[in-house]
C-alpha cells in the first residue's frame, strides 16, 4: 500500500493545506476527476466535524490517504478527544420538502453516501478518535 | 481561493472552491439577497455541506418572502452533490 500521513491544525483555514495534500496524492496516483472531488469533499466533511464537535482536543488532526488497488483508503485521527461514532449520526430525509428540511446532518449524509465503507474506533485510554473510510475508483 | 460578486443583472457569480474555510465570505453577499436571485455556478469547482448549509437558509428565507433563488451552470460533481443530498427536489437547476 502506498500511503501518506500529515497533521493539520484544528482549524477552518487548514483546509487549504489538507486539499493541497490530497491533490498531491490524487495527482501521482491518477485519480479521476470525480474521486478526487469526493475525496476532498469526504475528508473536509470529516476534518470540519472534527473541529467543530471536537472542542477541547489536540492541537492537530492527523490525515492519512493510501491506495490499494483500486480502493482509496482515508483515515483521520483526532487527539485528546470524547468519542462519537459518525456512523450513528441520525438520517437525513432527503425526501423532504423545504418547509421539513433543515441543513443540518448533511455532511455526514454526504461522506456516508460517497464512501464504500466508513469505520471508526476510539481508544479510551488515549481518547483518540479515528475515522476510516475506503472509497472505491472507478477504472 | 473562493471569489462571489453581483453583477449588474444582479446575477451572483462564484468562483473557485466554497469550502468551510471560506463560507463567511460567501454569507456576506447572500445576507444581502432580499428578493429572488440567480446564482451562477459556471466557475464554481466544489462545494462542501457548509456552502450547500449558505444556500439552503438563503433559499429557504426568500421562499417564505415569496422569492427563491435558481442555481445554473451546475458542474456534474456539484450537481451530484446536490442530488445525494436530495437539494435538486428544493431547487430550480438549470
Amino acid at each position: 500500500m502506498t500511503a501518506t500521513s500529515r497533521g493539520f491544525r484544528r482549524e477552518f483555514a487548514s483546509l487549504e493545506e489538507v486539499f493541497a495534500f490530497l491533490e498531491d496524492f490524487t495527482e501521482v496516483e491518477e485519480v479521476g476527476d470525480r474521486e478526487a472531488f469526493c475525496i476532498n469533499l469526504v475528508v473536509e466533511e470529516l476534518f470540519t466535524n472534527m473541529v467543530r464537535h471536537n472542542e477541547g482536543g489536540g492541537e492537530s488532526i492527523a490525515v492519512t490517504i493510501g491506495r490499494v488497488d483500486d480502493y482509496v483508503h482515508l483515515e483521520l485521527v483526532d487527539f485528546d478527544v470524547s468519542p462519537f461514532d459518525p456512523s450513528s449520526a441520525a438520517k437525513v430525509s432527503v425526501t423532504a420538502g423545504l418547509a421539513e428540511r433543515n441543513p443540518g446532518g448533511l455532511g455526514l449524509h454526504i461522506v456516508k453516501t460517497m464512501v464504500d465503507e466508513l469505520t471508526y474506533d476510539y481508544d479510551d485510554e488515549n481518547r483518540r478518535m479515528r475515522i476510516s473510510v475506503t472509497k472505491r475508483l472507478e477504472r | 481561493m473562493f471569489e462571489i460578486q453581483r453583477s449588474i443583472n444582479g446575477t451572483i457569480q462564484m468562483l473557485g472552491r466554497l469550502d468551510a474555510s471560506q463560507v463567511e465570505k460567501a454569507e456576506d453577499v447572500f445576507d444581502q439577497i432580499v428578493e429572488s436571485c440567480v446564482v451562477d455556478f459556471a466557475e464554481l469547482k466544489y462545494i462542501s455541506s457548509a456552502g450547500l448549509g449558505l444556500i439552503f437558509a438563503t433559499h429557504k428565507r426568500l421562499v417564505d418572502g415569496g422569492g427563491a433563488l435558481t442555481l445554473i451552470n451546475l458542474n456534474p460533481h456539484i450537481r451530484e452533490v446536490f442530488e445525494i443530498t436530495g437539494f435538486h427536489h428544493i431547487f430550480e437547476l438549470s
